[in-house]
């Protein structure tokens, strides 16, 4: 956990944008140019005032470094900063400055040079209530200005600004000598062509105790070291110390001017209306790395940066209070689709996925993470890689398999024969290959559950190790990704390039004639060659490839996150469904399931390349999403059918099923809370067999069982024929205690 | 009252008609109680659907954000 917020130092986030750094003032333009959007003209102008003193000069003087800095140009015209503050200057309802009430200081500071940078020290001074004396040898005020704006513009400015503070201004007065002056410090402005006293250097504190040196070729620098020179002035004043000031600040801040829209200033003559001005303010990115809040769901959803996620976390996982009160986090914990987008598109490759990980699996460890976010795939767990669902089993008996072919628990729970077409197709390309059906261990990484990923994957290294260490074929990247985690000492290829390799031609139809968007799932992003294969044999398919996205993202389903935060994980599927209006073509089964759960049209590639699903040209498109009942029951129909068709053994279905009728809409509902038939005929049978139930007066029976630690209540009648399920319904709570 | 509160349930095994007393409920550590439907003989009790859908759900949530 330290780890990652030694990793933070490294995040961009808070990095300054281009035009700040390069400007004298150091001016926060993302703040200034966020108020200016939001028309707020005065609020602009009070930040550009507190920041430049002179705003009406400086907005009319300033030389723009900014305009050279801002990262617009590389793609239009940069941003027209300058005539941006010209309209806070004009467009402000009230310029005065503030007055601010304090004891005088009772120290004098001696001034030289009554300059634009001479001023500007003065006001900064005078308005923490110094005593300053500014010497001018000429007989006026203002220095460079005269020959760059009218008098009544920096004069008139001059007065308004300091029209609340007193200092003593000494004209026609040449200091030569400086020890003539009887000061606590003394300040020397006098100009680029000034008279040193012969100290040489840039602006700053000098060799001498007390005197300080201001600078700048610009009227803009010169008026930005004299505000900063006050400020070091002042330090001095109550340390004693010489110190120099702050240089300015620098940027580590990358950005893509690939990715600006095009968008050039709608006006460029002539001073700016206030709507030209919140229209030119629209223009300015505000640069500021958001690569991962642009792209990773979760920091949109919540609106939080890794920054704010490590220290909610932290306060999460080390609550400050005994009761834990504090757990902000939690949820968002639990939230994260372990898509690695984060790491993918961040500058730095800082891993906030992997950091909620490990958050997960400190909550779990500690036994405060609610245990229904994850109990559900737990179990379902438990499930593939129970002797229902599980096989593992070489070509031929006894002989060493060359590979093996590990669908996942999903793609067979969305459709059993996605799994024995492949293993048909691996068998004649490769025949000494076996079959590993069960799970890969994805839900207890995803759940922090050590122990149980630990056991899982042990299982399967103990497997692979009895079937002579194949190479591993799998056909999804979850599980890949997976193995390449825990078990790197195994081999392993893709099933669809293993195809494209072999010169799979998959039957070509009228219907697939279709144009598709690739739906690459999350986790593929390092893998291009996988991508170039699944487009080979899309397109082999007769298939036409368009809207490519940007880059792989989650479809919602990563880290099943849809028990811990339902409105979530339905936002994720939201924009994905919507990045492109073309039917999905997926190589997940996950994918394919959510997409078409949502009614998102969505093939998986198996659909096409072993032509199922496809009774009509569209329908498999539209194929639903099978319930987390039907799954299991493919699970287990897999099983079967691969011993019937492969090993011609007859499997007897293990299971004892109860002759349950339900209708349609009763089932939706079962499937929108989770809830498998296999938990209601468990609460009916134990009904029946112990009479614990409540009769109203049609018959109805109610009665409930808690299996595991869910609660499950059904509402059936007995029939003739089995049961009859009118309403079923789960709570988190248990009964009983005090 | 709606209508699952409302409805009259006998005990199977008892056959008597259930009625409502305070009953605990535990979660995340934490405890609480309601009145429910039970079976004065046998303690079988019943949660209409909204009762869980509604309250009890809502309390799991915010046990779980607390």
């Amino acid at each position: 956990m330290r780890d990652f917020k030694e990793t933070l130092k490294n995040c961009l986030r808070e990095e300054p944008p281009f035009c700040s750094c390069a400007c004298p003032f150091g001016l926060d333009v993302r703040d200034l140019i966020s108020r200016l959007q939001r028309g707020s003209f005065n609020s602009a102008y009070r930040l550009f005032q507190n920041t430049v003193g002179f705003p009406a000069i400086v907005a009319q003087v300033c030389h723009r470094p900014c305009a050279a800095a801002c990262i617009r140009k590389e793609k239009d015209e940069a941003v027209l900063l300058g005539k941006l503050e010209q309209a806070a200057v004009a467009y402000a309802a009230n310029r005065r400055p503030n007055q601010y009430q304090l004891p005088a200081k009772g120290k004098k500071i001696a001034i030289i040079g009554a300059g634009p940078g001479g001023l500007a020290c003065a006001l900064r001074l005078t308005a923490r209530k110094y005593e300053v004396v500014l010497y001018e040898k000429t007989n006026r005020i203002g220095g460079c200005l005269w020959d760059l704006l009218l008098p009544e513009q920096f004069l008139a400015e001059f007065e308004l600004q300091l029209m609340y503070e007193r200092y003593e201004l000494k004209l026609n007065c040449e200091i030569n000598d400086l020890a003539t002056l009887t000061a606590d410090a003394i300040y020397i402005a006098t100009g680029p062509e000034g008279n040193r006293f012969g100290f040489c250097g840039a602006a700053g504190a000098s060799r001498q105790d007390g005197i300080f040196l201001g600078g700048g070729e610009q009227p803009a620098d010169a008026i930005a070291t004299g505000l900063r020179m006050a400020g070091v002035i002042e330090a001095y004043l109550k340390t004693g110390l010489m110190r120099q000031p702050e240089t300015r600040k620098t940027t580590r801040l990358v950005m893509d001017a690939a990715a600006i829209p095009f968008a050039p200033p709608a006006v460029t003559d002539g001073p700016l209306t206030r709507d030209q001005a919140v229209q030119e303010a629209g223009r300015c990115l505000k640069c500021q790395c958001d690569a991962c809040l642009k792209h990773c769901d979760l920091m949109r959803y919540y609106g939080k940066s890794p920054g704010r996620i490590e220290e909610e976390v932290e306060v999460t996982i080390h609550p400050g209070t005994l009761d834990g009160n504090g757990t902000v986090a939690t949820r968002l914990i639990a939230s994260c689709n372990h898509c690695d987008v984060c790491k993918n598109v961040c500058p730095q490759g800082i891993d906030t996925g992997a950091f909620l990980l490990q958050s997960q699996r400190s909550m779990q460890e500690k036994g405060a993470m609610p245990w229904p976010f994850h109990d559900f795939w737990l179990r379902d767990l438990e499930f593939s890689n129970g002797a229902d669902c599980a096989l593992v089993r070489p070509a031929a008996p006894g002989e060493r398999s060359s590979y093996f072919f590990f669908p996942g628990c999903r793609l067979g729970g969305s459709d059993p024969r996605y799994v024995t077409e492949s293993y048909r197709y691996l068998l004649s390309v490769e025949p000494e290959t076996a079959i590993f059906t069960g799970c890969c261990g994805a839900p207890a990484l995803w759940a922090g559950d050590q122990a149980l990923l630990q056991s899982t994957i042990e299982q399967i290294r103990r497997q692979w190790l009895d079937l002579g260490r194949p190479i591993a074929v799998f056909a999804c990247v979850s599980c890949r990704n997976i193995f390449r985690q825990f078990l790197p000492e195994i081999e392993s290829r893709m099933l669809y390039q293993v195809m494209e390799q072999h010169g799979f031609q998959p039957p070509v139809t009228a219907a697939e004639t279709a144009r598709l968007a690739v739906f690459d799932p999350c986790q593929s992003e390092d893998d291009p060659e996988l991508h170039r294969a699944v487009r080979v044999l899309t397109e082999k398919a007769g298939c036409r490839i368009a809207d490519e996205a940007e880059l792989p993202l989650c479809c919602g389903w990563g880290g099943q996150v849809s028990i811990a935060n339902p409105p979530y994980f339905a936002q994720v599927v939201r924009d994905r469904a919507a990045r492109s209006e073309l039917p999905y073509l997926t190589y997940c089964a996950n994918c394919r399931d959510v997409f078409a759960g949502a009614g998102k049209p969505a093939y998986h590639l198996l659909d096409l390349l072993f032509a199922l699903n496809r009774h009509t040209g569209r329908e498999a498109a539209y194929r639903r999403a099978p319930t987390a009942s039907e799954s299991r029951q493919n699970r287990r129909l897999l099983k079967k059918t691969l011993l019937h068709e492969f090993f011609k053994e007859e499997a007897p279905m293990s299971e004892n099923r109860l002759p349950l009728r339900l209708s349609p809409q009763t089932a939706e509902k079962l499937q929108r809370d989770l809830i498998l038939l296999e938990d209601v005929e468990a609460v009916i049978r134990h009904c029946e067999a112990s009479g614990e139930k409540a009769l109203d007066e049609s018959g109805l029976c109610f009665g409930h069982l808690q299996i595991g630690q869910m609660t499950f209540w059904v509402a059936y009648r007995p029939t003739a024929d089995g049961f009859c399920l009118e309403n079923a319904y789960c709570h988190r709570m248990s009964l009983g205690g005090e | 009252m709606s209508e699952s509160t409302a409805r009259k349930l006998i005990c199977y095994r008892c056959k008597v008609e259930l009625q409502p007393e305070k009953t605990y409920f535990q979660y995340l550590g934490h405890s609480f109680f309601t009145d429910i439907p039970k079976c004065p003989v046998c303690g079988l009790v019943y949660i209409p659907e909204e009762l869980a859908r509604g309250r009890m759900a809502e309390v799991e949530q915010e046990l779980e954000d607390k």
